[in-house]
């Protein structure tokens, strides 16, 4: 009952409280499309991502209706770090919706003009300065903007002295930009300013992954559901206390506790209301330990045992990897594995698959590209008139047409491709009730090679995963000048899925294999299912730029690189390292095995 | 194919191309010129023509250029055959510049027959005529291509390439681009100033949101719309946006950047 009325009470207070136009009200999400664009045409960093903010507490002089209904502690601004932009999520401040876009449309100018905040209160101004000055369409939006919010800012009546003098200076900082020079002090923070980008929020004691002793990953699966979109605040907890939890008992005492305990939870636990409670935390601790709190035995589950695994070939191949925050290549720092199963048994195709293999070996197999004109022929479509010409100019001519026509032929395909397929364990989670990623990948690489193997094409297939720097599992499972049969289905039907993806070197070793060959084209296909991440730094922005520049490098080198992707989020990324023409993303997953050949057909130019 | 010699060609040099064009004319080496699209490789070979007093035969290459288009070809007039030199030939033979562009269009099968002309040799084999011609002592070949990454698997045989003397032209440097905009359109410098900076803002997004980005050219069709009488915005957005996308968000995307100047 008290809840129940609670509830009405809280809903009334806060509407009274509010200051948002819910009518006008703008959503990040919406406008993204257009604005990610938008800041990189003003000069925003390529790499970074646009992403939602969340709020943080402003210790800003409210009004007795906003303290008694316990809102405007938070508010939502905007700032960066290298790895993306953070806006907020809605904007609702002005009457009008075009106002509430311009105030993105600001922002994000903001801040491509504004990489990095030394000094707030200055940067921010000579920022606003040098965009008022070079476009004057953003200057008009931005006097419109800068008028309606002075009115909403508070005023006399509710701040004291300092307070004022110090919400006035801001006032004309923001009327005229560059004309103050000190922010006076006054107790508090200022009402949070949405024209100007804010520092990074502050962290804790930041404790980083230990890299040298070996973790194991945890096998829980992430929560299905998330908060929201916009990325929280982490503090690691320094835990690694090693004392902690075990229990110790003799063993003779062990058959003493199993027997069963009823403990009476006075509290229904809600799992549904958990995720209430962390959009109210600001900072979620995160503990380094991360096994779960019962299990403290350690097993080894990073890799399977020797005699399960396929065989490791050779050594192993150093390859380098490109860390961009130093712009420099890190040499020899990643051990790539060839790996073979070899003790795949030689299998026929599957039943599932016969019909779709016949239809796309007949279709491949009379491919016709860039049909070229064949000249001086005896027998063609059209006149060859060139070679008409000189037969008629010849003294010795004779009044036949003879060899004085052309006709259209296909001509000779030059190219040889390389199927580069991602084994993560992502491609562990399912679709439906019978089918897994891995499934539908295993699919798509087989119907992709009985394809190839009707036309006269060559083709290598190659699985990747990997687990940290020390190991890039490579799999071969067909190589250009093997033949295709029965030995490289029955790898194929062999394939299970990995670890991680660590793309940038498994593209490098690609590249390395696309340039022995000798043909005029090379493709190099890429089938993914995620962004580019592994259990190390690789991940984010570190793992994006190393996979841009090892694509940058296959490039250099006359590899047309391509991917084919099912992320859906595939286009926040993508575009970057591929460019806007190449990549696919195939929403769609089960129609990947048919797709896959046809967009093989396109790319190389046949019909 | 036409040729043409006009007078006061208007080119705004960007570096030393002009000085390293009249030495390799003065020593008779043959030019390669390398650059986007619309920067003004074509422009740029047309005022050199001027400034060496010579003619100027242009050949827009493309896939189904034979070596008869360039050489020549025997012709039925109304008292038999009769030989008709290509333009290629009537270059060598009169001492004209001839300009073959976007060469990597044309099969490869074709460019070779520049061979004999661009090394020390100078002279040209006509098959069909039997006669070896030598070439005008103001004779000079000057190709051009565009090596972006669509052109990737076109490019020229190295054993074409190693012949020439190469110059790497690109869009003009923001203060150039608006002293050339300013006098092909006609336009003030303000506005001039406005649409060199929108343009260099849509460079930036080459390879991730465009695929090829405003060239010089299509700077001043939007300049010369302007002139005309259209409004700032509309000329913008039919000169700069609609050519070069045609994904919604992206032309929402430039619409946003248009209007943040105009």
């Amino acid at each position: 009952m008290e809840e129940f009325v609670g509830a009405i009470w809280h809903r009334m207070v806060t509407r009274q409280s509010a200051t948002d136009y819910a009518d006008a009200r703008v959503e990040l999400a919406d406008l993204l499309p257009q604005l990610a664009p938008f800041y990189r045409g003003l000069g925003g960093e390529p790499g970074k991502l646009l992403e939602a903010a969340e709020p943080r507490p402003f210790r800003a002089p409210r009004k007795l209706i906003q303290r008694i209904a316990g809102t405007h502690r938070r508010h939502t601004v905007g700032w960066q770090d290298e790895r993306s932009l953070r806006l907020p999520p809605a904007i609702a401040l002005f009457p009008e919706r075009d106002l509430n876009e311009s105030l993105y449309l600001w922002l994000v100018a903001m801040a491509a003009k504004l990489p990095t905040i030394r000094h707030w209160f200055r940067d921010n101004q000579s920022a606003c300065r040098a965009l008022l000055d070079a476009r004057p369409g953003l200057a008009r939006r931005y006097h419109e903007m800068v008028e309606v919010a002075l009115v909403l800012r508070p005023g006399q009546d509710q701040l004291q002295d300092d307070a004022w003098t110090r919400e006035q200076t801001i006032r004309r900082a923001l009327l005229e930009p560059g004309s103050a020079e000190r922010l006076p002090r006054a107790p508090g923070d200022a009402w949070p300013v949405p024209f100007w980008l804010y520092p990074e929020p502050m962290h804790g004691l930041s404790v980083t992954a230990c890299e040298i002793e070996d973790e194991h990953h945890d096998t829980q699966s992430a929560p299905p559901e998330t908060v929201d979109s916009a990325r929280r605040t982490a503090r690691r907890l320094d835990d690694s206390k090693e004392t902690d939890g075990f229990l110790i008992f003799q063993l003779e005492s062990l058959f003493s506790r199993v027997e069963q305990v009823e403990l009476d939870r006075c509290q229904e636990e809600n799992l549904d209301d958990d995720l209430g409670a962390a959009e109210d935390l600001d900072i979620i601790t995160l503990s380094r330990q991360r096994r779960a709190g019962s299990a403290r035995v350690r097993f080894d589950l990073d890799l399977p045992a020797p005699h399960n695994d396929d065989l490791a070939l050779g050594e192993g191949i150093r390859l380098p990897e490109w860390d961009y925050r130093r712009q420099s290549l890190k040499p020899d720092y990643c051990l790539l594995q060839p790996m073979l199963t070899d003790d795949a048994e030689p299998a026929p195709l599957p039943e599932a698959l016969r019909p779709a293999a016949r239809s796309l070996r007949n279709r491949f197999g009379c491919l016709r590209p860039e049909r070229n004109w064949l000249r001086r022929q005896w027998q063609g479509d059209e006149l060859d008139l060139d070679a008409w010409l000189d037969r008629l100019t010849d003294e010795q001519h004779s009044n036949e047409p003879g060899a004085c026509y052309r006709q259209r032929r296909p001509n000779q395909r030059d190219l040889s491709c390389l199927l580069l397929a991602d084994l993560s364990m992502s491609t562990e989670c399912g679709i439906n009730e019978d089918q897994r990623v891995i499934d539908v990948i295993r699919d798509s690489v087989t119907l992709f090679a009985e394809a190839l193997s009707g036309s006269r094409d060559r083709f290598a297939l190659y699985g990747f995963s990997s687990i940290k720097h020390k190991q890039v599992r490579y799999h071969l499972l067909k190589n250009f000048n093997e033949p295709y049969g029965d030995a490289v289905r029955g790898r194929l039907q062999r394939i299970k899925p990995g670890f991680y993806t660590r793309m940038g070197a498994a593209i490098r070793q690609s590249t390395v294999i696309l340039e022995q060959e000798k043909t005029a084209q090379r493709l190099l296909l890429i089938i993914s299912d995620g962004k580019p991440n592994d259990i190390d730094h690789y991940e984010g922005r570190y793992g994006i730029e190393d996979t841009r520049h090892a694509i940058q490098q296959a490039r250099a080198k006359g590899v047309q690189p391509f991917c084919i992707t099912i992320d859906e989020e595939g286009s926040d990324y993508l575009p970057y390292l591929f460019g806007d023409k190449g990549y696919a993303l195939v929403s769609d997953i089960d129609r990947l095995p048919m797709l896959l050949p046809r967009l093989y057909l396109n790319l190389t130019g046949a019909c | 194919m036409n040729k043409s010699m006009n007078a006061n060609i208007r080119y705004l040099p960007q570096a030393n191309e002009v000085d390293l064009f009249h030495h390799a004319a003065a020593v008779k080496l043959p030019v390669l010129l390398k650059g986007p699209t619309g920067c003004g490789k074509t422009r740029f070979v047309q005022y050199m023509a001027e400034q060496l007093n010579r003619p100027l035969i242009t050949i827009a290459c493309h896939d189904d250029l034979t070596a008869a288009d360039l050489v020549g070809r025997h012709l039925i007039g109304a008292d038999g055959t009769y030989w008709q030199d290509g333009p290629l030939t009537r270059a060598v033979r009169e001492g004209a510049i001839c300009y073959l562009d976007e060469v990597v269009e044309a099969r490869k099968d074709t460019t070779v027959v520049l061979h004999p002309l661009s090394d020390h040799r100078r002279e040209l084999p006509i098959d069909r005529t039997g006669e070896l011609l030598k070439a005008h002592p103001d004779f000079m070949l000057v190709i051009s291509y565009n090596p972006g990454y669509q052109n990737l698997m076109k490019g020229l045989k190295p054993s074409t390439r190693q012949r020439f003397v190469g110059l790497s032209f690109d869009y003009p440097t923001p203060e150039r681009e608006v002293v050339i905009l300013c006098q092909e359109a006609g336009i003030d410098k303000q506005t001039a100033t406005q649409l060199v900076a929108l343009g260099n803002d849509l460079r930036r997004l080459k390879d991730q949101d465009l695929e090829e980005v405003a060239s010089t050219r299509l700077l001043i069709y939007c300049a010369l719309m302007i002139c005309s009488g259209i409004a700032v915005r509309d000329a913008c957005r039919a000169c700069l946006a609609e050519p070069l996308t045609d994904d919604s968000e992206t032309l929402a995307a430039i619409d946003r950047l248009i209007s943040s100047y105009f």
